[in-house]
């Protein structure tokens, strides 16, 4: 009989912050569920659909900052 | 290779005797992050690399004062600061209704995939700016999450700590964020192209044997 995972573990899992000694649990289910793998699976897609919205400044931007640093005195 | 890198922490120490360099790493590691947690809230492009340099002066000053806080992880903190100079910036009422996409300059400068042709680029940005349209449309809790989870580097327990909630809602927001983009993704296929994110269960398995 499998039991199902909580949201919240899986959502861990994706996101990798669950305790090593949980990840078995989790991989276990992976393998014997279809729909949680699908769950998994969609997860991971959003996941990497997001890291893809990654943006960078204009290198002026990185520029004014690093002279900003240079010249900076403590008071 | 990551392990070969240089800590924050460690960088922080060499910024702090004097090397410049580090300081120059340290905002390469982590410029993007904030770049991208500021934009998505300020949704314009000259009011975000303002906030970017605001967040790094403010950084600057703290550190060269001797306030920063060791024990407390550095990309989480100034994903922090950021955070907050958007939200901040956004109830003054400075953004722009949206995100540029018509200056080229830009666009080249913001786009590091050079392989890919002008006509994929475009594509990719368009998707991108769709994208980021729909995540102007989550709940506030839930955007707040996702932002600093995704662009925050951000633990969930950090994000509860930083939110004052538990560690339970922080992930609840987080599953309705997810829920409500794949909602909002699929009901705009174009944007949930598998071809711009491509799947790839090997390389996952990996990533979760290494960690």
């Amino acid at each position: 009989m499998i039991q199902t995972l909580p949201p919240s573990t899986l959502l861990r899992y994706v996101y990798n912050e669950l305790p090593a000694d949980e990840l078995h649990e989790v991989e276990e289910a992976l393998l014997h569920d279809p729909d949680l793998a699908t769950t998994c699976a969609d997860l991971l897609l959003a996941q990497r659909t997001l890291d893809g919205l990654r943006r960078e400044p204009r290198p002026a931007v990185s520029a004014a900052i690093l002279r900003y640093s240079r010249t900076f005195l403590a008071g | 290779m990551d392990h070969l890198q240089p800590s924050d922490s460690a960088l922080i120490s060499l910024y702090l005797a004097g090397q410049e360099s580090a300081f120059a790493r340290l905002l390469e590691r982590h410029r993007s992050r904030a770049f991208t947690t500021i934009l998505l809230i300020v949704r314009d492009e000259d009011v975000a690399e303002d906030l970017l340099q605001d967040t790094f002066i403010k950084a600057i000053h703290t550190l060269k004062s001797g306030r920063y806080n060791e024990e407390g992880k550095f990309a989480p903190w100034i994903c922090r600061i950021a955070h907050n100079l958007a939200i901040d910036s956004f109830r003054r009422g400075k953004r722009l209704p949206h995100v540029s996409l018509t200056d080229n300059d830009r666009l080249t400068n913001t786009l590091v995939l050079a392989e890919d042709g002008p006509d994929d680029v475009l594509a990719r940005e368009e998707t991108h700016a769709q994208l980021r349209a729909l995540i102007q449309e989550l709940p506030a809790p839930q955007k707040e999450v996702l932002l600093m989870r995704h662009y925050g580097d951000m633990s969930f327990q950090e994000i509860a700590n930083a939110t004052g909630v538990s560690i339970n809602t922080a992930l609840g927001r987080m599953r309705y964020a997810l829920i409500n983009l794949r909602k909002k993704m699929t009901a705009n296929s174009h944007v949930y192209d598998s071809n711009l994110t491509p799947f790839d269960p090997a390389a996952l398995c990996v990533q979760r044997v290494a960690s």
